[in-house]
């Protein structure tokens, strides 16, 4: 019995609750049913690293406290110290940077892209949206819903892998403004995270095939990244740290919202 | 016409209708299925070499006019750490973990694609035979792919030459082997292997993309430490300088053909140290190659296994 069967003689009381719209909260279940997968994989998947980040980062950070407790500085014990820090630590260091840097790209295109263009590709469109709950509303709730989480996944990672990099931040003479340093911390992870989301979503349903649209959010998303550290960012009207966080989160929420917004509308003004 | 219908008196010159379809068919077979994906790797190859030759070009201007440098250089030996080498390194680590898309884009899809949506029906139920059509697939893709990556790696191997001494590594470092040589190819075909199997064994697409780059992970983080167990290391004695330090008393310049120091011991009056020498080098890539490709036969002849075993 759908929400639109009306009886011949509608009663006062059954014209409101026949013909209201179906409510919000019941796609609440139905995203948990339909990407149970997504929500149940993105957070174990990041735990698992988070927890190696734990263990290393331990590790790490007590060969660093040796290295700065180590006095004199120029003895040859101590520059020895810092030399294995710099090539055994910072090795393992440098690469997980540096793959972390990665992590929201596989993040949007793993969640993002398959959400719709699963549903087009296989033909399932043809179920999901001729439901009581019309298409535009279920798109809209289900990326909102999905999004939410992976993104509060993404920030609890950040606090894990910005307190592992700590130790690097001060040794190797980085900078918490250099572009791999920022993109990891603060809001900012947590940030490009839920763009790269809502672009696999966009690109999902522009493209609608499964395997094209992860590859183009992969591409997509390394072009805005590179773009926002080498030329964007330097033309923040702030240049303190949590400013600067806040202004990048900010817009990329902004965009975020854009994006979800065009993925809803494509989803209302194509036949598919 | 099947190659199984015979006539009623089979004549001699008959025979070669049980033969059965010879393996150069698969060629354009496999070309008319994955042109999309041929096209696009090799597009996706060549734009990042077309990258890698501009910005290599700039990055050797660079590095010349630091060796000519004799007064003065701290502000040019700044830049050229701070930009050029953040660039060399971005990109190297990319490429180091880049190789792990190609499996999850390329050979993951390949059998979990036909599974998922149905068409293994039509593709496995042609005169070819199903295990058959496997092998030459990913033999087919696979040689093409590690072509493809052997290219882009001597690319690359150009782009990174001013870094290797610039930046205190050796041609041994982890990052610089798996990228130099002959080693990218074949980590390019173990990736494209490992997707193929994950592929066929999970047989959902985004799953099975995931656990290749997962699988892709752990294998190069256990290759990265069994590079000091490959037979070619040397053990020498060190001589017993009273100190390391220089006449001005800094440390010793490192220098890229300093040796990858894998433990130092004494025993009585001798320190003895185990080393690889950078001499070393093209025998551990054809070791590592060697093992590569070994892994990447065994996982084809499973994949093939499993195409054969599984009803599906």
């Amino acid at each position: 019995m759908t929400v639109l069967t009306t009886s011949a003689q509608p009663a006062a009381a059954d014209t409101g609750a026949a013909l209201r719209p179906v409510p919000w909260r019941r796609m609440v279940w139905v995203t948990w049913r339909q990407h149970r997968a997504t929500l149940l994989s993105v957070p174990a998947v990041l735990g698992v690293v988070a927890i190696f980040l734990l263990l290393t980062g331990l590790w790490v950070h007590q060969n660093y406290a040796a290295l700065i407790a180590c006095h004199p500085a120029r003895a040859d014990a101590c520059q020895d110290l810092r030399r294995t820090f710099n090539n055994t630590d910072w090795t393992m260091g440098n690469v997980l940077m540096i793959l972390v840097n990665v992590v929201p790209a596989l993040l949007g295109a793993f969640a993002g892209a398959p959400v719709l263009a699963r549903e087009l590709e296989t033909g399932t469109f043809r179920f999901t949206w001729t439901q009581g709950m019309g298409r535009a509303r279920h798109t809209a709730a289900r990326l909102v819903l999905l999004a939410i989480p992976v993104t509060a996944a993404a920030y609890a990672f950040s606090l894990v892998f910005a307190w592992f990099l700590g130790p690097f931040v001060s040794e190797q003479g980085m900078s918490v403004f250099n572009a791999t340093v920022f993109e990891t911390r603060g809001i900012s992870f947590a940030a490009w995270t839920l763009v790269a989301f809502a672009i696999g979503a966009f690109l999902g349903m522009l493209i609608r095939k499964i395997i094209p649209a992860m590859a183009v959010t992969l591409g997509a998303y390394v072009a805005l990244a590179v773009a926002t550290a080498a030329v964007l960012r330097e033309h923040y009207p702030v240049s303190a740290f949590w400013p600067m966080q806040s202004f990048e989160g900010g817009w990329l929420l902004v965009l975020s919202a854009v994006l979800i917004a065009a993925t809803v509308w494509l989803v209302r003004h194509r036949a598919a | 016409m099947t190659v199984l219908t015979m006539p009623a008196q089979p004549a001699a010159q008959d025979t070669p209708a049980l033969r059965p379809l010879p393996w150069h068919r698969m060629a354009w077979v496999t070309w008319r299925q994955h042109r999309a994906t041929l096209i696009s790797v090799a597009a996706v190859f060549a734009a990042l070499a077309t990258f890698l030759l501009i910005a290599g070009a700039d990055i050797h201007h660079n590095y010349a006019v630091l060796l000519a440098c004799h007064d003065g250089c701290g502000a040019l030996n700044a830049h050229f750490n701070e930009t050029d080498w953040h660039l060399a390194n971005g990109v190297n680590i990319m490429m180091d973990g880049g190789v792990a898309f190609i499996g999850a884009f390329v050979g993951a899809p390949l059998l979990a694609r036909e599974i998922e949506t149905g068409t293994y029906r039509y593709a496995w139920t042609q005169a070819f035979g199903r295990e058959r059509w496997t092998i030459a697939k990913l033999v087919l893709l696979g040689t093409t792919i590690a072509v493809l990556a052997w290219a882009l790696s001597q690319v690359f191997d150009w782009f990174f030459q001013p870094m290797v001494p610039q930046e205190d590594m050796t041609i041994l470092t982890a990052t610089v082997f798996d990228t130099h040589g002959i080693v990218f190819a074949f980590w390019a075909l173990a990736a494209f292997t490992i997707g193929a199997f994950a592929g066929m064994l999970v047989r959902r697409i985004v799953p099975a993309m995931a656990i290749t780059l997962v699988a892709y992970l752990a294998l190069s983080l256990v290759a990265w430490d069994l590079r000091k167990y490959y037979p070619v290391a040397m053990v020498a004695s060190i001589p017993n300088t009273p100190s390391t330090t220089t006449g001005t008393g800094g440390p010793i310049p490192f220098s890229m053909n300093a040796p990858w120091v894998l433990n130092t011991w004494n025993s009585g009056t001798t320190n003895w140290e185990k080393y690889i020498p950078v001499s070393r080098f093209w025998p551990m890539q054809l070791i590592e190659s060697g093992w590569l490709l070994v892994l990447s036969a065994a996982l084809v002849a499973a994949t093939a296994w499993l195409v054969h075993r599984r009803a599906v």
